[in-house]
């Protein structure tokens, strides 16, 4: 097998991001707590326990090149080297980094393709189905997603562990597997809500949020809205939405919100510290650092890459292991 | 393995940073070595010193971040480096130690390679470590085969250098590297304060039992200078000439010189600060006057007759040579103040000997039966000056002469061994920086060519850079105590590192910096406390308290 780096720099040509993926026109059940003309902001009642061990689990993925693989058949398709990590921070009193694991992996769709070996890290093959953009950036996201799983489970996130709530940055999607993992979203790309509920998240106060509600469609969910405490330059800041997966009882996903509406409070960042303050929580924005920095350096990575490829050229057939 | 060489730092052949493995620790002062594979498959070992360790939080970007990581908000992991200084690489291929390299502590053997003290064929022991190791020095360079000479500053009080500068000279004498040569090796010891040294040979009372197991990790037997004599100024206008010291009764000899010693050994110019200075137009006069002086006749029990007036006492003589230079008859003026000498300078010079009249009054005289028995010799192996209770003017003139008399003792044996140690404090007094004056060359000569005629010259000052270059610059070893801060950043004292030059701002008394040739870095060193007393209060009991009666009880008293 042979493959050609992409002279363009990885950055150029990235596929649609999470917005893309999104479904087109979600159907929103506002039923599920409370009649939407009872809706309004909800503090946690008294019998809601702030959790003693929250796990925080977050991913990151970043395309090292775009290359260019020709198998035997002589057809060059296209695919991306990228490299993607995920982590479990626990919080218990102390924040303690446990579980950082790092893969790299070719995303093509060759089938039967070798891994590409460099100098800093060996490239596992991803059999992709199509060489577009976005299943490729899809493939890569799953990839991310086994990685989080991974990591929640050796971390004793998942069941049979000790943690209280497991939050994963980011909407759920396919990670809705993990138990009574709750899905974090900082950025708000629609809103799910109709008009006149919309004013009920413009009035919540710190660390109160809206009344759950079911968001149908392909990964269908619980989600609600909450407000993190910080300053309040619109009626949207600081807000985020949780969501949690449809696995989990209708009765109990109430008092999930609430144990979630007031764990996260403490965590939010101030906006000195962090440019997505206060949604980016601290130690979400800690792992995240982390995370990046094990991804290793990407000129290094690339540099790599590129001196894989001129060896495989020079020896069409194999690639040599560095 | 105690660490890493990390790689986020340049690693030099000079210094390099160690990341400290978990649950280890690298201090300052540790000693470290480490290998390094070169590609022709021979092996460079590496040895140094920590001068630095930092630790941070590795995660945390704002200073503020430590009370979010306290709070568990926030994930960071706690790093700790230690900046090593490479003391030696052998063989000497100067190479960086490579990122990632596993670093060792240096222990037993591999220690005494990364001090050099493995290479050393005769090792003076110099201190312990701070884990109390022993500490060397290579007595190659302080005998005088490859250089002399220790120079200690540091602030007075909490520096402690005049008590390890003889803690060296104990060292020198008791730990038997100079071999049988040890017997006949002297030293000359001026006290210039208190009554401190005046005790060398007592026992000292204070000394507790891990200080003095201390000695025996350094390879030192405990106790304190077997021979001693100490000499004191004579009580002023006591006709008996009893020594000048309050806390020490026995086994003191008061000295002076009498007038003949004097005038034939043309011991004037001492009495004058800036005698050699050139500028001065009195100093012709002096220079006169001392070779009239010369021709003086003895009497032959101190006193000396000056041109037939017949002198006793140092003013008796200062009023002959008053008489004598300001003489009416203009022949007797020319030959004792010298020819077309103005009014003006045989003034200045009349005015500065009567100046000098009630310090020295005491310390040259002709009015004492057997002058011989006051007069300073180093019979003993320790020979112990006083001047705590003199003026500056008398300091200088005893020390002057005292010192002349040492060398050229030396000068005519011919021969550099046994050695003759002088342990001088307040070099700065004696040697400024500026100016010149008949002790300060002295003090050039013992500094220059101390080293071949067999003086070593242990000298001590406050401020390195108020006394004169050259006598610093051939101290051979240099010892820095407790520093202030604005001496500390002084050029004086480029042979010590950033880090040790903030370091010796807050050393604890009994800690010194010890920099010698070989060793590219000072070590740290300390010493255990004195064996011997350095107070009248630690004093236990007077070796010399046995003297017998003397036997003619009326000796001393005035003929």
């Amino acid at each position: 097998m042979r493959f050609a780096v992409e002279t363009w720099s990885p950055e150029y040509g990235a596929p649609a991001d999470d917005t893309a993926l999104a479904a087109a026109s979600p159907d929103v059940d506002l039923t599920a707590e409370a009649a939407p003309a009872d809706w309004g902001p909800r503090r946690p009642g008294p019998a809601a326990a702030v959790p003693k061990v929250i796990c925080f689990v977050d991913g990151v993925r970043r395309v090292d090149a775009r290359v260019w693989v020709t198998p035997d058949d002589g057809v060059a398709r296209q695919g991306i080297c990228a490299s993607y990590g995920a982590g479990v921070v626990r919080c218990d009193g102390a924040a303690e980094l446990r579980e950082v694991a790092v893969g790299r992996g070719l995303f093509c769709p060759v089938a039967g393709a070798e891994a590409i070996v460099t100098g800093h890290g060996r490239y596992r093959p991803h059999p992709v189905a199509s060489e577009d953009p976005d299943a490729l950036s899809l493939a890569l996201q799953g990839g991310m997603a086994d990685l989080e799983h991974r990591v929640s489970e050796a971390a004793g996130a998942g069941a049979g562990g000790d943690c209280e709530l497991l939050v994963l940055d980011g909407p759920l999607r396919q990670r809705h597997r993990l138990p009574g993992a709750v899905g974090y979203v900082k950025t708000h790309q629609r809103s799910y809500l109709p008009e006149p509920l919309v004013g009920v998240v413009s009035a919540l106060g710190d660390g109160e949020r809206t009344p759950v509600f079911l968001i149908g469609g392909r990964w269908s969910r619980w989600s609600w809205y909450l407000r993190l405490p910080g300053e309040r330059a619109h009626g949207w800041s600081g807000i985020v939405r949780c969501e949690a997966s449809v696995d989990v009882p209708a009765s109990a996903v109430t008092a999930l919100a609430d144990r979630v509406t007031l764990a996260l409070p403490r965590f939010a960042s101030a906006p000195h510290k962090d440019a997505r303050a206060p949604q980016n929580l601290y130690p979400i924005a800690g792992l995240e650092r982390e995370l990046r920095h094990r991804l290793g350096d990407p000129l290094l990575l690339l540099r790599g890459l590129r001196k894989s490829a001129a060896a495989a050229l020079r020896a069409p057939t194999t690639v040599p292991a560095l | 393995m105690v660490g890493r060489v990390i790689g986020t730092d340049d690693a030099t052949p000079l210094e390099f940073w160690v990341g400290v493995a978990p649950g280890c620790y690298l201090q300052l002062d540790d000693v470290v070595a480490l290998e390094r594979v070169l590609p022709s498959g021979d092996t460079v070992r590496i040895y140094g010193l920590v001068t630095q360790v930092r630790a941070r939080q590795e995660g945390a970007r704002f200073d503020s971040d430590v009370f979010l990581i306290a709070e568990g908000l926030l994930p960071a992991e706690v790093s700790e480096a230690a900046l090593v200084q490479a003391t030696r690489f052998e063989p000497e291929i100067f190479v960086p130690p490579r990122p990632g390299e596993p670093v060792r502590r240096a222990a037993g053997a591999e220690r005494d390679q990364a001090l050099f003290f493995d290479a050393m064929e005769r090792r003076l022991p110099a201190g312990l470590s701070r884990d109390d190791e022993p500490l060397y020095i290579n007595l190659e360079f302080l005998d005088g085969t490859r250089g002399a000479h220790v120079n200690i500053s540091g602030i007075s009080g909490v520096a402690t250098k005049t008590t390890y500068a003889t803690f060296l000279l104990y060292s020198v004498f008791s730990s038997g590297v100079l071999g049988a040569e040890a017997v006949n090796t002297k030293a000359l010891i001026f006290n210039v304060k208190g009554e401190d040294l005046l005790f060398l040979d007592h026992p000292n009372i204070d000394l507790s039992d891990d200080q003095a197991a201390r000695y025996a990790k350094a390879g030192l037997p405990v106790g304190a200078f077997g021979s001693v004599e100490v000499f004191a100024p004579p009580r002023r206008g006591d006709p008996s000439v009893r020594p000048d010291v309050a806390s020490r009764t026995e086994g003191v000899t008061s000295f002076f010189w009498t007038l003949e010693e004097f005038c034939r050994g043309e011991l004037l110019p001492f009495l004058f600060a800036d005698a050699e200075d050139d500028r001065q137009q009195y100093t012709m006069v002096v220079f006169n006057v001392t070779a009239r002086l010369a021709d003086a006749t003895p009497t032959g029990d101190g006193g000396v007759s000056v041109e037939g007036v017949p002198c006793r006492t140092f003013v008796d003589l200062v009023d002959a040579i008053a008489a004598n230079v300001l003489s009416e008859d203009p022949l007797v003026a020319d030959r004792w103040a010298g020819r077309a000498i103005g009014g003006g300078t045989v003034n200045a010079f009349i005015r500065r000997l009567y100046g000098a009249v009630p310090h020295v009054r005491d310390l040259v005289r002709g009015d004492v039966a057997r002058p011989d028995r006051h007069t300073v010799r180093f019979e003993q192996q320790l020979t112990v000056v006083d001047l705590h209770n003199l003026n500056d003017r008398a300091k200088r003139f005893v020390v002057g002469v005292v010192l002349r008399k040492a060398f050229r003792e030396k000068e005519q044996s011919g021969s550099a061994r046994p050695l003759q140690f002088v342990l001088l404090d307040e070099l700065n007094k004696y040697a400024p920086r500026e100016g010149t004056s008949p002790i300060k060359e002295i003090l050039l000569d013992v500094a220059e060519r101390g080293r071949s005629l067999g003086i070593i010259l242990l000298g001590a000052q406050q401020t390195a850079s108020e006394v004169e270059r050259r006598i610093v610059a051939n101290s051979a070893i240099r010892v820095v105590g407790r520093l202030d801060a604005a001496e500390a950043g002084r050029g004086e004292y480029g042979f010590l590192p950033q880090v040790q030059r903030q370091r010796a701002t807050i050393l604890k008394p009994g800690t010194m910096l010890l920099n010698q040739p070989e060793l590219p870095i000072p070590v740290v060193c300390q010493f255990p406390f004195p064996a011997w007393a350095t107070r009248h209060r630690e004093a236990g009991a007077n070796p010399k308290a046995t003297a017998s009666v003397p036997s003619d009880p009326f000796e001393g008293l005035p003929t």
